[in-house]
């Protein structure tokens, strides 16, 4: 609106403007005119003035209406943003109502959804419902037709029933009319009965009679087979009686075959007798045979021991005869052994003496040995000394061959000196020097004669020396021979001595094994010792730190132990104190000095006093308590002895006396007991 | 020591076996109950877990046993290894846990190493280990407070060291022994055993 304004305002000033710009050209030619038309331009200027004024006031105007027309504007505007704004709020509200109202509806649309399926659910159920219904109902209806045809079969019975109800009232009614009848004959026949029971009294009466005549009857029966049986004995007794007859008839016959036949008898007595006799010696001689085939046996046996015997002696005797000794008799033979015996004594004493011998000789043999091998070794020494002397033989020879040479060589020298000199020119010096060449010669020769005579002499030595041991070899196996025939005659001496040493063995063998068990049981036991902790103290020393565990726990604990036992003593001597302080109850101070003493300022004695203070004060309240009841009791009793005249004792226990003032006696008095079961007092006297 | 794969040296040997008596020591202060299981530690050795005291006390006296030990087998003078355990209460010795150490004394003169490789020795060792383990099984409860001590056969010769002194064997009275495996290290063989007081009992 104020944009819209301005552009008024702006396009009035450029009309203004134009308009003032354009009267310029019209002006100029005017202006020529200028000193005439002042007064003109004045008044052009005051119209203008004027106009400009009137354009003002009309522009004022114009504003005036244009402002109007801006408020009516705006007015409308305002109007019209209130009624736009109305309208939006309007709308708004009717969108929210909407919106509400939409929501209701979706609610109401899921509500109706879930309704749906409710009715679905509802609207299957009622299906399976109704199907179940119908299933139902076709069972039902199946039952009705049942029921139905079930039903008319009824009614058919019912009918039929109904027909039989009326056959069987009519029956009924034939019955009544029967019973009747019956009645009727039953009346007849109740007098009939009647008769009847009169009749069967009668028939009774006859009854009875009649079993009267059958019981006389059976015994008559009774008697009759009596009779009979009788009869029959009778008839028996007469056949015996016959039979009795036959046989009387036939007693001579009887007696005369009874004699016949003791005779017989008699006579088989005899001969059984005889018979028993015969058995007897039977017997006898049976046991004879016995006998006789044992002593048989027995004679056989002895024969063959007898052959035996003969077959031994004949040994014996040939024994005696092969061995050329007359033994005929076991005296001889006992002499034999004896002989034997005194034989094999002295052939041990001979093979011990032997044994001897061989030992003598073996010793002697060692010693021969010994000897052989020194002579050994000297015939070996003998022989390297020949060896010895040979090669010193052999040098010398050589030195001999050497010397001959030089003397061959000295003597050719010599000769040649001697061709070349004269005879004559001979020096002394020379000859001298020949005769002592000569003269070595000759020296030289003695010596390997000697050393010749020496070589023999050893040869001869060892010559001698070998003859010795041969000799000593000879001597050697002599011994070794003999030794072989002392081994063989003493053979037998041998085979016992190898049987004891054998004995022997064994029991050093068995002896052996016994101390190879005992070692390894010893070997076990030291084992085990060892395997116990034990050593051997020669070769071993066990040591251990001085500060081990051990000792520290041990010192720990007897200084625990210590230390108990001060605490012990200490308590005690508390203990002992305090019972010390308990005897002496009254003086507070000396317990307390007791405490002091002690140096403990104990607890419990505190308490211990506290208790003492209290039992100290009840105890004098019970002796106040008791001071008062006997003081009242005193004056009790002695206004009841004032007052009424009457007093009462207690003698012993629940028994009473009362004794009155105004007694006769001073020593009247009744006594009264109270028992304890009724509590009842009773008067004794 | 350990670098010799191949063999294994006389010094190699003792240290070995003071090793294996450290471990022993332990296990059977912790098996048999001497000292309350809360002062050992489990640390790996041997490919097994074993168990270590913390006790410093017992710590620095095993040190001193163990160092002192392995000089005497470097020596090849040492015997016995026996570690006692007595009641406090009576004094009674209770069981001995013993090893027999049998030195190779021509190893001391040729200090060439044998033929054995520390991995089967430390074999050896670990069943030994498991052995000791196991015989808690038939070993008699020990029911009163108990200590232990630790005896070493030496040779007679040997000179004594301070802080050492001669004691008794401590046989026990009427024992039963059992034999354990036996480990070697071609120098040192170790055959370990138990003996425990038999009870009347069983």
């Amino acid at each position: 609106m104020d944009l819209d304004d301005d552009t008024s305002v702006l396009s009035t000033l450029k009309s203004f403007n134009s308009f003032i710009s354009l009267p310029e050209h019209p002006q100029r030619p005017s202006d020529h005119s200028a000193t005439g038309s002042g007064i003109l331009h004045n008044q052009y200027k005051r119209s203008m003035e004027l106009l400009e004024a009137a354009e003002k006031v009309q522009s004022k105007n114009r504003y005036l209406q244009l402002d109007q027309e801006k408020k009516r504007m705006e007015m409308s505007h305002k109007r019209a943003r209130f009624e736009l704004e109305r309208a939006v709020s309007d709308n708004a509200r009717d969108l929210e109502h909407e919106v509400d109202r939409n929501q209701d509806l979706v609610g109401r649309i899921k509500k109706l959804e879930g309704r749906e399926t409710d009715a679905a659910k509802n609207l299957c159920e009622q299906v399976e419902a109704s199907r179940a219904l119908r299933k139902n109902l076709d069972g039902l209806n199946k039952k009705i037709d049942e029921r139905d045809s079930r039903l008319n079969t009824a009614n058919q019975t019912i009918s039929s029933m109904k027909d039989e109800i009326r056959e069987l009232k009519q029956q009924m009614q034939n019955k009544d009319s029967t019973i009747s009848a019956q009645t009727l004959e039953n009346q007849e026949l109740q007098e009939q009965l009647d008769l009847q029971r009169r009749k069967y009294q009668e028939v009774s009466q006859l009854c009875q009679s009649l079993q009267a005549a059958e019981s006389s009857c059976s015994e008559h029966v009774i008697k009759i087979k009596e009779l009979e049986r009788r009869l029959a004995f009778q008839e028996e007794d007469i056949a015996i009686v016959k039979t009795v007859k036959l046989e009387v008839a036939r007693l001579p016959d009887l007696e005369k075959e009874l004699k016949r036949l003791r005779d017989d008898n008699a006579f088989l007595r005899e001969s059984r007798e005889n018979c028993s006799l015969l058995k007897e010696e039977v017997e006898g001689l049976r046991r004879k045979l016995e006998r006789m085939e044992k002593t048989k046996e027995e004679l056989v046996n002895m024969e063959l021991e007898k052959e035996r015997l003969a077959e031994k002696l004949k040994a014996w005797e040939n024994l005696g005869q092969s061995t050329g000794l007359n033994i005929r008799k076991p005296d001889d033979l006992s002499r034999e052994v004896i002989q034997i015996q005194q034989r094999e004594i002295a052939l041990k004493e001979q093979n011990y003496s032997l044994n001897s011998r061989v030992r003598s000789v073996e010793r002697s043999q060692a010693e021969l040995r010994a000897e052989l091998s020194q002579q050994r070794s000297r015939t070996m020494e003998e022989q390297k000394k020949r060896e010895a002397q040979d090669a010193l033989v052999r040098r010398l020879q050589k030195r001999i061959l050497l010397l001959t040479k030089e003397r061959d060589g000295m003597r050719a020298i010599l000769e040649s000196y001697d061709s070349e000199l004269a005879p004559t020119e001979y020096s002394p010096q020379l000859s001298k020097r020949l005769r002592e060449a000569e003269d070595i010669l000759q020296k030289t020769q003695n010596h390997n004669a000697e050393m010749e005579t020496q070589l023999t002499k050893a040869q001869e030595e060892t010559g001698t020396l070998k003859l010795q041991l041969h000799t000593v070899e000879m001597e050697l196996e002599r011994l070794k021979k003999q030794q072989a025939s002392v081994a063989d005659s003493s053979s037998l001496t041998t085979k016992e001595e190898v049987g004891i040493l054998r004995q022997k063995i064994e029991d050093l063998e068995a002896e052996r094994q016994r101390l190879e068990e005992q070692n390894n049981i010893l070997e076990m036991r030291l084992e085990r010792h060892n395997l116990q902790g034990d050593y051997d103290p020669v070769k071993t020393r066990v040591l251990h730190l001085k500060m081990n565990p051990t000792s520290v726990a041990k010192q720990q604990r007897q200084q625990e132990v210590d230390a108990l036992r001060e605490e012990v003593t200490h308590l005690r001597e508390l203990v002992r104190s305090l019972q010390d302080g308990g005897a002496l109850v009254h003086s507070q101070d000396e317990s307390s000095l007791h405490g002091s003493s002690l140096g403990l300022s104990l607890p419990p004695s505190k308490e211990v006093l506290d208790l003492r203070k209290q039992m100290e004060s009840s105890e004098l309240r019970n002796q106040r308590l008791k001071e008062v009841f006997q003081r009242k009791i005193q004056e009790f009793r002695t206004v009841c002895y004032v007052l009424t005249g009457y007093q009462i004792d207690i003698t012993t226990e629940n028994q009473y006396r009362l004794a009155s003032v105004y007694a006769e006696h001073m020593d009247d008095s009744l006594l009264f007991k109270k028992t304890a079961v009724c509590r009842n007092v009773g008067l004794l006297l | 020591m350990t670098s010799t794969l191949k063999g294994i040296t006389l010094k190699g040997s003792a240290e070995l076996v003071a090793e294996f008596f450290s471990f022993g020591i332990n296990s059977i202060l912790y098996q048999r109950g001497i000292y309350p299981p809360e002062t050992f530690t489990r640390i790996t050795h041997y490919d097994m877990s074993l168990q270590l005291t913390t006790d410093p006390k017992l710590k620095n006296y095993l040190t001193n046993v163990v160092s002192q030990l392995k000089e005497w087998l470097f020596e090849c003078t040492v015997q016995k290894l026996v570690l006692v355990i007595t009641c406090l209460e009576t004094s009674e010795v209770l069981e001995r846990w013993q090893f027999d150490i049998e030195c190779d004394k021509s190893a001391k003169e040729s200090s060439a190493p044998r033929e054995k490789s520390i991995k089967t020795i430390q074999d050896e060792i670990r069943s030994v280990i498991r052995q000791i383990t196991a015989t808690i099984t038939f070993l008699p409860l020990l029911e009163t407070p108990c200590a232990f001590d630790l005896l070493v056969y030496t040779d007679k010769d040997l000179l004594v060291p301070d802080k050492w002194e001669e004691s008794g064997p401590n046989i026990i009275n009427q024992s039963e022994e059992v034999r354990l495996r036996s480990f070697t290290t071609s120098i040192h063989k170790v055959n370990s055993m138990v003996a425990y007081k038999r009870t009347d009992s069983v």
